[in-house]
């Protein structure tokens, strides 16, 4: 299914993204479209080129092929940051700061108002630690730092890897309902889960990973009628398809 | 729904990423370690110049002529700054590198190149911390001039503010190394070892090459330290600091070139070969620039005012031909005495070495050697002497002029100063530090944060 079959405008279009590391393929021929206002999940297991993948997209990396398209137009890696943000895994910046002082510094460069800190620091529940430094923080509430920092640039699309990643399952309920809200609110999310049950909750499409391949691209029933299982679930098509 | 087409709108105020670097720098331990230890190799070098400027100050008591060989710019102010140097040599070096390197080992990197600045800004507000935590230092060295002062010495401010802004742009030179070697190292260690191969190496090249012909000599003044000697020697020499600003503005550059993690290495090696081309150029230039001034009290680097004008008067172009090895102390004498202040004193003078490759040993049957010939409107003469009361009339012999009158009481008299240092101890191993863990404590307390934030934050 296109974007256009979808009734929503094409945001970015991945091309032919290709990476190497040495000898070893990280990605290989990867494209797929991301769609205005969708939340879209990069599947697949540990290894198969997510954070790679987000990582080369947002020029945090270097790629070695392919091009990024922002609704139609090249958008070389000087212009990225001004489309795009990518909030990378397993990162704890600036640990000797304090929580709320991470969260101003955000909000005072992207110009947002008190009331949109506020809002934000309310909605991942990061009150309880405002005052605590950031290298004190458990792995759950660093990993709701992150996605506050995230949700603090108005960037229109914002890429996520492993953004449930330390939450217990009623956490990433909560979590998912504050991404949710966010892609209501116009922003295009697209986030790298290696749990399918949780990016069959949050997402709208799927982007199937492996190897370093694209093994599908589309939403639960497209990927059920192309398997012929209608009751199928996430983790059937990924191991059909894969 | 339609997604917003760009973050751009907004420009990027740059206070919050300064109040970040600022913070940074701040919160490291390094930065307050790094002053603690400053307090005691300031102090007793202090403590120990004061001890002997006061034992060299009761000789003179009843000489005049002592006297006058007392200046607290040798006596007291560069003894004490050498604290720094070292301080700048082999701690700052951590102190710079953690504005880049904390950031490259916890991940935030891939944030702060995302953040809306352009790479030279990111590198600038780095460079702006490095600089305040350099400043920091400096203030704690320059608190021996206070203390000086209140023992009752004599300051000429010139020469000290002259020696403060070397140790200043040496500073900030080892900080932008720092940088540049964080931005290509992953870990902090690794750019510990890259910064201290410069600084370090710099001693070795120091000590190793320097007097030497030829390649050797032309590699020892490429050493850091050497940077310090004019501003110690109380020059103040444009063609130096413009050398320095562009080493400083290359190693910036040179890290900007290499931080952001997205850009091919074929790119930036690009980059930074038009860098280092741009930056030979400037410091190639800047050995051209021959302005100079002797801010000195004393006028250590000048001749007498009346001969300093005379000479300036002498318009046609002076050769002296030098048959001397440069290695020779003879040639060393001659340059210090004579050459270069007749450099800073006549517009057109020509200084040429016999030949470069001559060596002591090389030329011990040559009869010439050890002469230098003055040729000056057609004339020339020789002499074998390095001082400047014999070569100064033979010049003015060769221009057909009379000898200037010295003007009566004019000569530097000295500062002579009989002091107890032990107060300074007192205020660099106790009040000083005290201060530092002050300060320290105080940056470990959280800031203020407006309760409103707190509140409404809080309102689940």
């Amino acid at each position: 299914m296109t974007a256009s079959s979808l009734g929503t405008p094409m945001l970015m279009q991945v091309e032919r993204l290709a990476k190497r590391y040495g000898e070893q393929r990280a990605l290989a021929d990867i494209s797929f479209a991301v769609n205005a206002g969708e939340v879209l999940g990069l599947i697949g297991p540990n290894g198969a080129g997510k954070t790679t993948l987000m990582q080369a997209i947002a020029g945090i990396v270097a790629a070695d092929d392919g091009q990024i398209l922002w609704r139609g137009t090249p958008l070389p890696l000087s212009r990225r940051r001004k489309f795009l943000f990518y909030l990378p895994d397993g990162v704890r910046p600036w640990e000797d700061q304090y929580v709320a002082s991470a969260a101003e510094l955000f909000a005072a460069i992207y110009g947002r108002p008190e009331a949109f800190l506020a809002e934000t620091i309310r909605s991942l529940g990061l009150a309880p630690v405002l005052r605590k430094r950031i290298a004190a923080l458990s792995k759950g509430y660093g990993r709701r730092l992150l996605l506050a920092l995230a949700l603090l640039t108005p960037h229109p699309l914002v890429m996520m890897d492993e953004p449930f990643d330390g939450f217990d399952l009623r956490q990433t309920r909560d979590i998912m309902d504050v991404l949710r809200e966010a892609a209501g609110s116009g922003r295009t999310l697209v986030l790298a889960i290696h749990q399918l049950g949780d990016a069959a909750r949050v997402c709208d499409r799927f982007v199937l990973l492996a190897e370093g391949r694209v093994r599908g691209v589309g939403t639960l029933s497209e990927f059920r009628a192309q398997i012929g299982k209608p009751a199928a679930t996430l983790e059937d098509v990924f191991l059909a398809l894969t | 729904m339609r997604s917003p087409d760009t973050a751009a709108a907004h420009r990027a105020p740059v206070l919050p990423l300064l109040a970040k670097e600022f913070w940074e720098i701040a919160s490291g331990r390094a930065l307050w370690i790094m002053l603690l230890i400053l307090c005691p190799l300031v102090g007793y070098s202090f403590f120990q110049a004061v001890g002997i400027y006061g034992e060299a100050s009761s000789a003179a008591q009843d000489s005049p002529e002592l006297a006058s060989s007392l200046s607290p710019l040798d006596g007291v102010l560069v003894p004490t700054f050498g604290g720094l140097y070292l301080v700048a040599t082999l701690l700052f070096p951590f102190v710079a590198i953690r504005t880049l390197g904390r950031e490259k080992e916890s991940g935030a990197l891939a944030l702060l190149v995302q953040l809306p600045y352009r790479v030279p800004t990111l590198i600038l507000a780095k460079m702006a911390a490095i600089f305040g935590a350099w400043l920091a230092a400096v203030l704690c060295a320059a608190s021996a001039l206070a203390v000086w002062l209140a023992f009752g010495g004599h300051l000429y401010v010139p020469e000290t503010l002259n020696l403060v802004i070397g140790h200043v742009l040496y500073g900030l030179l080892v900080g932008a190394i720092a940088l540049f070697s964080a931005s290509i190292s992953e870990s902090s260690a690794t750019a510990a070892i890259v910064t201290l191969a410069f600084t370090i190496g710099s001693w070795v090249l120091d000590f190793a090459l320097a007097g030497q012909p030829g390649v050797l000599g032309w590699l020892s003044r490429l050493s850091l330290t050497q940077t310090l000697r004019p501003f110690e020697q109380g020059l103040l020499s444009a063609g130096l600091v413009l050398g320095i600003v562009a080493a400083i503005g290359v190693f910036a550059a040179l890290a900007a070139v290499w931080l952001h993690p997205g850009v091919p290495v074929g790119t930036k090696i690009v980059r930074s070969t038009a860098c280092v081309a741009i930056a030979a150029a400037v410091i190639a230039l800047s050995t051209l620039v021959a302005l100079s001034l002797d801010v000195t009290e004393d006028g250590r680097n000048s001749f007498s005012p009346p001969d300093q004008k005379a000479l300036a008067e002498l318009s046609e172009p002076l050769i002296i031909t030098v048959h001397l090895a440069p290695e020779d102390p003879r040639y060393v004498d001659l340059r210090r005495n004579v050459l270069s202040k007749l450099e800073r004193a006549m517009p057109r003078i020509t200084v040429r070495l016999a030949t470069s490759s001559q060596s002591m040993l090389g030329s011990a049957n040559d009869e010439a050697y050890g002469e230098i010939e003055y040729s000056y409107l057609g004339r020339s003469d020789r002499s074998r002497s390095t001082s400047p009361r014999e070569i100064l009339p033979l010049i003015y012999a060769l221009a057909g002029r009379p000898i200037p009158e010295p003007i009566a009481g004019q000569e530097y008299r000295g500062y002579p100063l009989l002091a107890n240092g032990s107060p300074a101890l007192a205020w660099f191993l106790g009040g000083l530090p005290l201060l530092i863990v002050i300060a320290w404590w105080r940056s470990r307390r959280p800031p203020r944060f407006p309760a409103q934030l707190i509140k409404n934050g809080a309102q689940a």
